[in-house]
């Protein structure tokens, strides 16, 4: 079976790494992307099941990358998971209203975001 | 908040103790931030040009007894350093601006695992790996230290202090607040 392909977009390094070594140990097909913008011109011509996204980065944060996804129409419906360190309901609000499909927050948990991402992967 | 300076508070001085598993960040020329380290490690960012800064306090936490006892886990220092950097870039800090000073990681008691070793070395490949230049470091040996910062304008203090005022340091097997909670909509 094809395994599932997952893009990353966060602008810390060390955090890409992390996201890297537990995804891909869980078997997932990993992309990753260092900003929103980054990440949106990558998926104008690539594909993937799932994106995960941090929320405060630079050019373009995780809000606006969620709504220029939410706008184009192949990935209208993409699975969207926002990893993030934001705690703030006013934040959870604003990205289920942008059209995320859900919220972690960090410190994340290995086995519970891999949970989450073959729950939400179509 | 307590004070564990033990300098009596300045005039209009607001003296902000940054305990283990926390991050504070300001731009108020009368907060001061302190904190007493062992083999804690505290990372103090400055941006020179919207005088912001911030600390953090973080103990790498211990691997599960089956892996390497040098491998110490690191998402906690990750959070705890991405949380001090999200707090400054939310009051309009630049990470690209940004410079570190880190203290502590000291080893107080040589019959126990490196753990301030590892945490320093977490705190300099982090600090590496993003691209923030370290203007100064005072880390490991085996001296307690007691740092004050200014967070407005980048000034920092650095004393060593009797091991017995450090906090016991004891590694989390996973952070406390880490609930890595997932909610779909």
């Amino acid at each position: 079976m094809k395994p599932t392909r997952i893009l990353t977009v966060d602008d810390s390094a060390s955090m890409r790494a992390l996201l890297l070594h537990a995804l891909t140990t869980q078997g997932f097909e990993v992309e990753q992307a260092e900003d929103g913008q980054q990440a949106f011109e990558w998926l104008a011509t690539n594909e993937v099941d799932v994106v995960i996204t941090d929320i405060n980065m630079p050019r373009l944060d995780g809000f606006g990358l969620i709504e220029q996804l939410r706008d184009t129409a192949r990935h209208a419906d993409r699975p969207i998971l926002v990893l993030t360190t934001e705690s703030s309901d006013e934040k959870k609000r604003r990205a289920r209203d942008a059209g995320a499909t859900g919220w972690i927050v960090k410190p994340f948990d290995a086995e519970k975001l891999a949970t989450a991402v073959r729950r939400v992967a179509h | 908040m307590s004070d564990l300076s033990g300098l009596p508070p300045g005039a209009g001085l607001q003296r902000v103790t940054v305990l283990q598993g926390e991050a504070h960040a300001s731009a108020d020329p009368n907060v001061e931030l302190s904190t007493v380290l062992g083999s804690c490690v505290a990372t103090c960012l400055f941006d020179p040009l919207s005088r912001i800064g911030g600390m953090n306090h973080f103990l790498l936490a211990e691997p599960p007894s089956t892996r390497s006892r040098d491998n110490f886990d690191e998402h906690y220092g990750l959070f705890l350093m991405e949380l001090l950097i999200n707090k400054m870039l939310g009051l309009g800090a630049v990470k690209s601006r940004v410079k570190a000073r880190v203290y502590g990681g000291a080893n107080l008691n040589p019959a126990m695992k490196p753990i301030g070793t590892a945490n320093a070395a977490f705190a300099r490949k982090f600090l590496e790996s993003e691209g923030i230049p370290i203007a100064f470091e005072d880390m490991e040996g085996r001296a307690a230290r007691r740092i004050h910062f200014m967070p407005a304008s980048g000034m920092v203090r650095c004393r060593t202090a009797p091991i017995e005022s450090a906090p016991m340091d004891k590694p989390l097997v996973r952070p406390q607040s880490a609930s890595g909670d997932v909610e779909l909509f």
